[in-house]
């Protein structure tokens, strides 16, 4: 039960970073999804890789917190096609974590598939870095989580990568705009 | 660890170094040195990792690197096809593992071959042609440099992850997203008025003989696909770079040199991607016969296009020209001899 809770709260934090154009929004939204990512690894491989999964998450929601465009600005008018989108993802991703596949972790792969189909969207129709960024840091926490699945147990080094990545994108420094 | 990435690797660094060696002195050497030090870092990361997922970060991390390089203006677009590819790759790689009906690892197979696309840049629209006309490698950095020791791990990755069966889907799916390259990358080519866009379109099609080689699943048909990896590091994208660098003064001549670069972009004899072709239809005539008539139909298309690319290097001068000597007669030598490369790769 408590996965399954945290799976929802990954899954609200991607769709904040679905629907935030702001950088408190950014944040807020990588917050929650890397406490809802953080938990699920905590309960179900172990307490070092959660430890990195915060690590690198609140690393990249910290920086987020720092650039980008000021304010909140969560749902900005003509969002609704991306509140839609949150949704349908939602749904489809617990049908096929619940219906659809069985054994252990549906709440593991109800916050992978979310987080990976809201964050791939996020980064699909926008071209704001800051607001890039953020879907590439949540999606790399995302990539590392389905490492529980490989045979033989996940080991760290996914999720060590995964903090990496996701800390480094957000203060990867970009050129301003060039004229090529 | 697949043997073929070791030796693709090894070609990398190769084309590199030529790149470094024999570019004309304006070219920058220290930001070719770099850039080309970190993809060539990351296609050795990508080959030695233990599994997928780990595959899957490095390639996400070499994407963000790549983009912000490009500067604010071109970063969500560069960034597109990799993070699409690891999305689709991440899924696939969860319901290939996941416990459930045989039609999930069918899904999976079908996010693969769609990620594996995304990733070595054969989807349609998702990889933006550079405008930036003094990195001129860098449109075809994903195509290739990075892609083809991306797309022999991904395969061999998939394969472990997938059953019998749905392996078979799999190899489907890289036969059919293959012809449809060949067709629209051999057209494109062919048809398009810019040549820069010809030389994109015609790794494309290259792109597409390779992955019907590594759909066909038969030893054959991965030789085949070894060697037309080959062909693209070490013979089209060098010969690719030198005609950005003749492009300067934009002149097209028809010298002998030009129609010997034009034979060996269309795998013509004795160079690398005639045996490659070879290999290709004898494998495809053992699996089905149709498809081995459509893929030397789709082998056709080469000629008009090659043509015309050979023509685009202009008469080259001086240390390039030297290069592309040289880049021939790698091609030739493998051409006629490719059985080292293979034992290599243990194929």
């Amino acid at each position: 039960m408590t996965e399954i809770a945290a799976g929802l709260v990954a899954w609200v934090g991607a769709s904040l970073v679905v629907l935030s154009d702001g950088r408190r929004g950014l944040a807020l939204g990588m917050a929650m999804a890397t406490a809802g990512l953080a938990a699920i690894v905590w309960a179900d491989v172990g307490p070092v890789p959660a430890v990195l999964v915060a690590i690198g998450g609140a690393a990249a929601a910290g920086r987020r917190l720092t650039s980008g465009p000021a304010g909140w600005n969560v749902m900005p008018g003509g969002s609704t096609p991306r509140f839609i989108l949150c949704v349908a993802a939602g749904l489809l991703a617990a049908w096929v974590a619940f219906g659809v596949t069985g054994g252990h972790g549906p709440g593991l792969r109800f916050a992978a598939i979310s987080v990976v189909g809201l964050s791939v969207a996020r980064v699909l129709f926008t071209t704001a870095p800051e607001t890039v960024l953020s879907g590439v840091s949540v999606l790399a926490l995302a990539v590392a989580t389905i490492s529980e699945f490989e045979q033989g147990g996940a080991e760290p080094w996914p999720f060590l990568a995964a903090a990496l990545i996701a800390a480094g994108a957000s203060w990867i420094p970009i050129r301003a705009a060039d004229a090529a | 660890m697949p043997p073929e990435s070791i030796l693709l690797s090894a070609f990398a660094a190769l084309t590199l170094a030529f790149a470094l060696v024999f570019a004309p002195r304006a070219v920058s050497r220290r930001s070719l040195a770099v850039r080309g030090g970190v993809g060539l870092g990351a296609i050795i990361a990508i080959a030695v990792v233990p599994n997928l997922d780990l595959a899957l970060l490095v390639l996400l991390a070499i994407g963000v690197v790549d983009a912000a390089s490009a500067g604010a203006r071109g970063f969500g677009a560069r960034l597109r096809a990799p993070v699409l590819a690891v999305g689709l790759l991440t899924l696939a790689g969860l319901l290939a593992r996941a416990e459930g009906p045989d039609v999930l690892a069918r899904f999976a197979a079908v996010g693969l071959g769609a990620g594996l696309a995304a990733a070595v840049g054969v989807m349609p629209y998702l990889h933006p042609v550079e405008p930036d006309r003094s990195q001129p490698w860098s449109s075809t950095a994903w195509l290739a440099f990075i892609g083809p020791v991306l797309a022999v791990v991904l395969v061999a990755r998939g394969e472990n992850l997938l059953g019998p069966d749905a392996g078979g889907v799999f190899g489907a799916i890289l036969i059919g997203i293959g012809l449809l390259n060949v067709a629209w990358g051999g057209v494109a080519a062919w048809l398009t008025d810019d040549v820069d866009a010809a030389w994109r379109y015609s790794f494309i099609a290259d792109w597409g003989l390779v992955l019907c080689g590594l759909g066909l699943t038969i030893v054959d048909g991965r030789r085949a696909a070894l060697l037309l990896l080959f062909t693209i590091v070490v013979g089209r994208l060098p010969l690719y770079v030198a005609s950005r660098l003749a492009g300067r003064e934009k002149t097209v001549t028809e010298r002998p040199i030009n129609l010997v670069v034009a034979a060996s972009l269309a795998g013509a004899a004795p160079f690398a991607g005639f045996a490659a072709r070879i290999l290709l239809l004898r494998s495809a005539t053992q699996l089905a016969w149709p498809l081995a008539l459509v893929l030397a139909l789709g082998m056709l298309l080469w000629l008009p296009g090659s043509y015309r690319l050979g023509q685009s290097l202009g008469l080259p001068r001086g240390r390039t020209a030297a290069g592309i000597l040289i880049v021939l007669a790698l091609n030739i030598v493998v051409g006629l001899y490719p059985l080292p490369i293979l034992g290599v790769a243990r194929l």
